[in-house]
């Protein structure tokens, strides 16, 4: 099994217990058949709240390195308290995420920090799909407005969203062909980093 | 039925939480994101959590187009002759055939961007500025400040639909945003004719006008800067006959509220260093 560090440890600004992530880390793990033999370190941006959240996968020497922000731990309808149900469907598509770059079909992917919007925004949807079908519950429709965001309201980025939701593998170059072809490619690049939640 | 109905006693069913304003401004993570960047607080698809935001805010509208439609829905019932004519309670049933509307527009911006109903907390001071007794205050502070309030909102979001090449969206808070500039002029309309003849009692309305501006201008929520989510619509205020003066004087006191945000922020985040470091 993975060995799983969860910081910080304790928490200081909010009641989450880094023990009990952990354990819905694991269990996530097992969910997606995560290779057992790569370590997985996940950090948690505590300061943050909802709605700024967010979430990143890397991998760093051989490590798994993952980022989420503390509000998507956090229940909407309780504020500073924890909930396993939210925690557990975030873990399950970074973990399949993380997967993927474990696998030569994204050997060539950038790091999350170096993702483009429009990248991230269609590699979101392809993990969530498969999450749907492994059994936690997802919201569609949250997923294609995230989607549109980034690649348009437009017919050719909603027959896009479709394949990638369906799709049960593709590359980090079918994620390029489709930013090419809904346009996201020739959107101006923004000043504002991708993983701006993530610097302090 | 009951008249002045109290915040408390507002009829909600299972799917909706109320939070109240403490529990944000009592939370010791808000001293920590105040000193950071978390990017431009107005809306656009490149700021972080740009999806989830928007979906925070179209839920916050939901909800206070609920309860603008109580608050019209209230002022038609706690009043009688002379203190509120007939035909401000034609204007204020008028309203709420608007605001229904509104609650069944956000519903649908809700389902389009994602999200459900209950789905975010609910607060209720917006309701709470609808409750004063005095009908020409309560006009004042719901028709003037609040709905005002709105058309800074819907154009926001109007202006963000745009951007984001979202017709729906656009297209949806451009036809709210007409409504509101509409319950605004019915506002400012009611306060000149039922003070005609009192200038004490107008001078009254409109502080107390300025006493929910200020509230809602909370941490800098709306203004005229990249760091407001809000941005203050002096077009469409002026369409809705607010004056240049009142505008300028209503962008005075967004950066007075976004100034004084940043002050309590810095001394709450000194409070809790000097706290960390068994200090008093």
């Amino acid at each position: 099994m993975s060995k799983v560090t969860v910081r910080p440890d304790p928490f200081t600004l909010i009641a989450y217990d880094a023990g009990e992530i952990a354990a819905l880390i694991e269990d996530a793990a097992a969910l997606v058949d995560f290779p057992s033999d790569v370590d997985i370190d996940l950090d948690v941006d505590e300061e943050l709240f909802a709605p700024l959240t967010g979430h990143l996968s890397d991998v760093v020497d051989g490590r798994v390195k993952l980022w989420i922000s503390g509000g998507n731990l956090e229940d909407n309808k309780l504020p500073r308290t924890f909930a396993a149900h939210q925690a557990r469907v975030d873990f399950v598509i970074m973990l399949l995420r993380a997967k993927d770059r474990l696998s030569d079909d994204f050997a060539a992917a950038p790091p999350d920090g170096s993702l483009s919007r429009g990248e991230r925004a269609a590699w979101d949807v392809y993990a969530v799909g498969r999450a749907l079908r492994l059994g936690l519950p997802m919201r569609r429709q949250k997923q294609l407005y995230d989607f549109r965001l980034q690649h348009g309201f437009t017919d050719v980025a909603d027959a896009a969203f479709e394949r990638l939701w369906e799709s049960e593998h593709t590359t980090w170059n079918g994620i390029r062909e489709i930013c090419k072809e809904t346009g996201a490619v020739d959107r101006d690049d923004s000043k504002i980093p991708v993983d701006l939640l993530r610097q302090k | 039925m009951k008249k002045m109905l109290p915040e408390s006693e507002l009829a909600r069913d299972e799917r909706f939480v109320r939070t109240k304003i403490e529990d944000r401004l009592f939370d010791p993570r808000g001293p920590k994101i105040a000193q950071r960047n978390t990017g431009p607080a107005r809306m656009g698809v490149d700021r972080p959590a740009a999806g989830e935001r928007s979906r925070s805010l179209m839920h916050g509208i939901f909800v206070g187009e609920i309860q603008a439609l109580e608050g019209a829905g209230r002022t038609c019932y706690d009043f009688d002759e002379p203190d509120a004519p007939f035909a401000l309670k034609l204007d204020m049933a008028r309203q709420c055939w608007d605001e229904s509307r509104h609650c069944e527009i956000s519903v649908k911006l809700g389902d389009h961007m994602g999200t459900e109903i209950g789905e975010y907390t609910e607060s209720t001071f917006l309701f709470a500025a609808a409750c004063n007794p005095d009908p020409v205050l309560r006009l004042c502070g719901v028709n003037r400040a609040l709905e005002g309030l709105a058309i800074d909102v819907f154009n926001s979001m109007k202006t963000f639909g745009n951007e984001s090449g979202d017709p729906i969206l656009e297209f949806c808070e451009d036809w709210m945003l007409a409504d509101e500039v509409t319950h605004v002029k019915m506002g400012s309309d009611w306060l000149r004719r039922l003070t005609e003849k009192d200038p004490e009692r107008r001078e009254r309305a409109l502080e107390f006008q300025r006493t929910v501006d200020a509230i809602f201008n909370l941490g800098g929520f709306r203004g005229e800067d990249d760091e407001n989510p809000v941005q203050l619509a002096r077009n469409f205020r002026r369409l809705a006959g607010f004056t240049e003066e009142e505008n300028d004087s209503l962008a005075e006191l967004a950066r007075e509220s976004t100034e004084q945000a940043r002050q309590m922020a810095e001394a709450a985040t000194a409070t809790l260093n000097a706290s960390s470091q068994g200090g008093s």
